[in-house]
């Protein structure tokens, strides 16, 4: 654990969204002295601004500013497809605000004043959560790469393949010999880098190729 | 009644007090020595009349005793005319000044009553308004607090890490004692705002009155998005008044206008506060750029239970003007150009604090 913290804060960044300078500056210090990079901002327009964020990050926000109820600015995130994980400090923590920051996705709601312990476990958090995110969205973005080598033939053998059907199948549903749909098959596992049919149809369902083709 | 609590009685008003006296020996004279066979002692009426101006029940039956006593002593002493219409004019001074007593202290009872009840709501639109003000203040302490924690956290972080970083720990302690320091404003402000003294007739500059109340009202109208201006002249002369009633009065006008202008887009949302004197009288307004009154709003404003707001409950600013009116002052509203409504008090200035009298 010790080892862990030590070795990982330099890269992870915490954004801070308060209109507070006060606030601002006392997180920022706190942070950095955790061993975080800090970046803090007066606004959700400032931060918005400054997108794209770094990775791994999370973002702690404000509820209360002035320019934008947080709540709408989380909505704003949602449309922009923005996934940085929002833990929300607030001033007064009343149930219904409580409960839609939760539902639309708040890693934490802390009020204010808070526990500095419980903000060091939810940013913890939120960053272990960034980091699987990147590293799925990472291998995703690779597989989607990969997969767009393939031939549209290979494309089809593969999405023929994940869905069960032997060569002897696939061979007559695409009017090809056993013999070219077994290449093809080759050739999509080579360039997937599939170590196995059980691989490949990971991957395939990764893509989001398991709907049965019309 | 003891002897210092009559003699403050005496002291408070000893103009009143020297007319009720002279008035009841002029009639006792006048009544035992004239010769007209007239009940004279029924001006004694008079003298209890000048007696309710007192306020004191206690005081208007000691008066009406002592003109009773005074009327029996005059038919006593009187040697003149017939014994029998001495009687009745007697008689019927007694009744008059019996019947005179009884209005006077129903009066007065119920003068009482009403002060209290006026009292009672002005307690009880202060409880109202410091609920809707409670969320700010917690807004405004927790603000300082959250950031002596994270800086205190950080001096020690800064100063535990291996070297330690001094300076890192220097400004975040220097931060810690400017947030403190904020902190600490903000409770003698709710403090002065909630002690629940009576009414205090004090020299007061409403310069430092005002920019209180508006501290604060700092949370609310940022959450608002009103731009606040203010004018105070800082070489106001004082005014004689209770701080809190007057902060009241100010924080009423504010709440007002944030209402009023919640309807406008944030970039028209102008609040101006001015406090402004001439040497005799110190006035100070509200200017905001909302919606305006009606012509019929603008002549009922001030009347108890009128609003025009669907959730008001039509009592602030009857209790701003009788707040304004108890100091001697006058309130008053009209259309602000181009848009939005001025509310504002004038007060009489205090020249040198002895001539500050009791309003």
């Amino acid at each position: 654990m010790n080892q862990e913290q030590s070795a990982r804060p330099a890269a992870q960044t915490v954004y801070v969204v308060d209109d507070d300078p006060s606030v601002r500056d006392g997180l920022d210090s706190l942070l950095r002295s955790v061993g975080y990079r800090a970046a803090c901002f007066a606004s959700t327009a400032e931060f918005l601004a400054a997108l794209p964020r770094a990775r791994p990050s999370c973002l702690v926000l404000d509820i209360r500013m002035p320019d934008a109820n947080g709540l709408d600015f989380q909505d704003e995130l949602v449309r922009r497809a923005e996934t940085v994980p929002v833990i929300f400090l607030s001033g007064h923590g009343d149930v219904p605000m409580s409960v839609r920051a939760m539902k639309a996705g708040a890693s934490e709601f802390l009020l204010k004043p808070f526990r500095e312990q419980d903000l060091l476990d939810a940013i913890r958090q939120a960053l272990a959560g960034d980091r699987t995110r990147q590293a799925q969205d990472e291998a995703l973005s690779s597989l989607r790469e990969r997969y767009q080598t393939l031939t549209s033939r290979e494309r089809e053998v593969m999405a023929l393949v994940a869905l069960g059907r032997l060569n002897k199948q696939i061979a007559g549903e695409l009017g090809l010999s056993e013999i070219t749909v077994k290449v093809h098959r080759g050739h999509a596992m080579r360039k997937m880098q599939a170590d196995s049919v059980a691989d490949l149809i990971r991957m395939a369902e990764s893509l989001g190729l398991l709907r049965p083709m019309g | 009644m003891t002897r210092p609590a009559l003699l403050r009685y005496l002291s408070e008003s000893p103009l009143l007090w020297l007319a009720i006296t002279l008035m009841a020996g002029l009639i006792f004279v006048a009544d035992t020595l004239t010769k007209l066979e007239i009940a004279f002692a029924v001006l004694h009426v008079v003298v209890i009349l000048l007696a309710v101006r007192s306020g004191r029940v206690g005081a208007i039956l000691t008066v009406a005793g002592i003109c009773i006593v005074l009327t029996l002593t005059s038919y006593g002493l009187t040697r003149h005319g017939n014994r029998d219409s001495g009687l009745a004019n007697a008689a019927l001074s007694l009744l008059a000044i019996g019947a005179s007593t009884w209005l006077a202290v129903r009066l007065e009872r119920l003068q009482a009553r009403a002060r209290h009840a006026q009292s009672d709501l002005a307690r009880m639109s202060r409880i109202m308004l410091m609920g809707e003000l409670s969320a700010s203040i917690a807004h405004e302490v927790s603000q300082p607090v959250t950031a002596i924690a994270a800086n205190g956290n950080a001096a020690l972080r800064w100063l535990s890490a291996d070297p330690p970083n001094e300076e890192e720990a220097r400004r975040a302690l220097t931060r810690i004692v400017a947030d403190a320091g904020r902190a600490g404003d903000v409770v003698a402000r709710v403090r002065r705002l909630v002690a629940r003294a009576g009414p205090q007739a004090e020299p007061l500059d409403l310069t430092e009155t005002v920019a209180e109340a508006l501290a604060v009202m700092r949370g609310e109208l940022r959450r608002n998005e009103i731009h606040l201006r203010t004018e105070l002249d800082d070489a106001l002369p004082q005014v004689m008044g209770d701080r809190v009633q007057l902060q009241q009065v100010v924080l009423n006008f504010v709440l007002n206008a944030i209402e009023a202008m919640a309807e406008r887009p944030a970039e028209e949302r102008d609040l101006l506060v001015s406090a402004a004197g001439d040497g005799k009288s110190v006035t100070v307004s509200v200017r905001d750029s909302g919606t305006g009154l009606g012509g019929e709003a603008q002549q009922r404003l001030f009347e108890a239970f009128f609003s025009t707001k669907p959730t008001g409950m039509g009592m602030g600013l009857a209790i701003s003007r009788s707040i304004v009116e108890a100091h001697g002052g006058t309130i008053y509203a009209a259309p602000n150009y181009p848009t939005g409504a001025v509310f504002g008090f004038t007060l009489p200035a205090v020249r040198t604090q002895g001539e500050a009298g009791t309003a």
